[in-house]
């Protein structure tokens, strides 16, 4: 197992030398710079000045190794070119917490509510609401969250002025009973949670299914367990071991979904400073943050190959294809 | 894996007639499935969309008629669909966009199809050291997001149909490479490979004609959603301002445009929407009624 592990982390530290070295290779290919002279001219003697305080008169590998390690040792991975008053990792400081928050409750929506709705399906087969999650289901998976969540600003916050057309933490009736509870964040987060949820729906439907045939749920019931403990205990625990591996495709995915949400209603999180940054040339900027996505994305992914072999022993690990 | 029942019973016939059968076979399994009927429809609806744009059309996707800047569907005679933003016809755009959006979503995945095919029967059935490299490879471009990447290369070489193309083929061969390759490992263990080999056949040959027909479909299978995947790609770049250049329309940008004009004017973000939604949905029925169809196995 700990060899294993230290394999998977070897490799995790082989991707992200890569990423980083195919990105910062990328970057520097980018027609144009930061200091563009077409929006303003400079004197050659200013512009000299202002390349080597950013080090870019230097050779390029030099300045990828400079690059590497002040992010390594120092944690500074440069100076935003967009916002030249602070750092990237104050910048990414102060604006993941929007993202996380958004992807957290995203995360407990569709986990809560697609397993809820798979389990009600494989109970209920050909009931109308297992109609209505198939439906869903289809609508989630192939339908971009970008469309959904335009959808919702039409239906919602153009035609019925329920609720607001975006922000984040923004709007006036943040205080429900005793809760805090933005009316703002309902639509982002369903825009954001119905792929997921869909997925995790139909896995979870098609796994119960799969179980409640099982030798050991007749037994079950036929030693006169009461159907509640026979759902919980034997078919929910069973039937979610497939989950972990829908967990591995969902959370990466939500890493690069939060663009597409945070543009849609305007939500000032790591995702807006994305595309801001691509637009403006921001080098440090998107350096950190494609290493910071690869970074978790490689993460996620050994932690759920781990988290499988943990809950189900019968996986062996290592093995070509196994895990 | 894929030969059916039938087939398997009359070996015996000429490999003419024994392709047919399978075919012949899928397309009624297709055609009797519902959705799958609808999801082609759809799918032809668009694509001849896309191929007779230039009759269909009302007007050319960009004229622009200062006059007629943001109007409703049917506030003009002559545009059903309203206009946008500077002012073009709206129906004549979505049309376009067809185009836009069918061509990126198939030109990408011939480019899949052309790389990952190729690489994947090479390490599949070489193995050793060349399946190492490319597994390695693989494994590598796996381990950071597809989407990613495609931003990543728009960002360095700019936008336009082309290069959308090219940044999305970058990491859509991987899938089918690593299926090829898994099927290519699985079929030439098989009895009828080994005979092959005994008299004689050459590797090249063997490839082509006994292990490629049987791993193709679930590669067809894997292409036709791939379709579906690469215009999400393509209406997601565009969506964020960074796809398709202006002024090619494309039903992404129109959806990431009608953001700023959503609270009044509802038609410039609710037709792309639905166009959006409507080809990837036909799409994917094609790719579900494909898979059933091709393999007679998910029939139980």
């Amino acid at each position: 197992m700990a060899r294993y592990i230290l394999g998977r982390v070897l490799s995790l530290l082989l991707v992200l030398f890569i990423v980083s070295v195919v990105t910062f290779f990328l970057m520097h290919q980018v027609p144009g710079g930061p200091f563009d002279e077409t929006k303003a001219p400079l004197p050659p003697a200013a512009k000299e000045n202002i390349l080597r305080k950013y080090g870019l008169d230097k050779p390029i590998h030099i300045q990828y190794l400079n690059y590497m390690k002040n992010a390594v040792l120092h944690f500074d991975f440069g100076i935003p070119y967009q916002q030249p008053t602070t750092t990237v990792t104050a910048l990414i400081a102060k604006s993941w917490k929007v993202t996380a928050q958004v992807g957290l409750m995203t995360v407990l929506l569709a986990f809560g509510a697609g397993i809820a709705l798979g389990v009600y399906a494989a109970y209920h087969q050909n009931s109308w609401l297992d109609n209505v999650t198939t439906f869903i289901a289809m609508l989630g998976i192939t339908v971009p969250s970008f469309v959904i969540a335009m959808w919702l600003i039409l239906f919602f916050a153009v035609r019925l002025k329920w609720l607001p057309m975006g922000g984040w933490n923004a709007s006036g009736t943040c205080l429900i009973g005793s809760a805090y509870i933005c009316t703002d964040w309902i639509m982002p987060v369903l825009a954001y949670a119905l792929g997921p949820l869909a997925i995790i729906a139909r896995y979870t439907r098609s796994s119960v299914v799969d179980v409640m045939r099982q030798d050991f749920t007749r037994t079950a019931r036929a030693k006169g367990l009461a159907t509640k403990t026979i759902m919980l205990r034997h078919i929910l625990r069973n039937a979610l071991i497939p989950m972990v591996t829908a967990l591995g495709v969902i959370i990466p995915n939500l890493l690069t979904g939060s663009i597409f949400i945070e543009a849609v209603f305007r939500i000032n999180g790591l995702g807006k400073f994305f595309v801001t940054s691509i637009f403006n040339r921001d080098y440090p900027m998107i350096m950190a943050l494609f290493l910071l996505i690869a970074f978790l994305w490689s993460l996620t992914y050994l932690f759920t190959d781990i988290l499988y072999t943990w809950i189900d022993p019968r996986v062996r690990l290592g093995a070509e294809g196994g895990a | 894996m894929t030969v059916s029942a039938a087939t398997r019973l009359d070996v015996a016939r000429p490999e003419e007639s024994r392709h047919r059968t399978l075919w012949h076979d899928a397309a009624r399994r297709f055609l009797r499935n519902r959705l799958a009927v609808a999801g082609l429809a759809i799918v032809v609806f668009f694509l001849s969309l896309a191929v007779f744009a230039d009759l269909v059309a009302p007007y050319p996707y960009d004229r622009v008629y200062y006059d007629r800047v943001l109007r409703f569907p049917f506030e003009l005679a002559g545009h059903p669909l309203g206009t946008d933003e500077v002012g073009r016809d709206y129906l004549s755009r979505l049309i376009y966009g067809a185009r836009t959006s069918m061509t990126v979503g198939i030109a990408v995945q011939m480019v899949a199809f052309v790389i990952g095919v190729p690489l994947g029967s090479l390490a599949g059935f070489v193995g050793g050291r060349t399946d190492f490299l490319i597994s390695r490879f693989i494994d590598i471009m796996t381990a950071f997001p597809g989407l990613m990447f495609s931003i990543l290369i728009i960002s360095v070489w700019g936008g336009g149909i082309t290069k959308v193309i090219f940044a999305l083929s970058i990491t859509s061969w991987i899938g089918i490479a690593r299926l090829t390759r898994g099927q290519i490992l699985s079929l030439r263990e098989k009895e009828y490979v080994e005979a092959a080999r005994c008299v004689g056949v050459s590797r090249n040959r063997i490839i082509l004609r006994h292990l490629l027909p049987n791993a193709l479909t679930p590669i067809l299978v894997a292409i036709s959603f791939g379709i579906p995947a690469a215009m999400f790609g393509e209406a997601g770049l565009s969506f964020l301002g960074i796809g398709i250049n202006d002024p090619i329309p494309s039903w992404g940008k129109m959806v990431g445009v009608s953001n700023a004009y959503v609270r009044v004017y509802w038609h410039l973000a609710l037709f792309p929407t639905v166009a959006v939604a409507l080809s990837m949905l036909g799409f994917s029925f094609v790719g579900d009624g494909l898979r059933d169809a091709l393999d007679p196995k998910m029939i139980e």
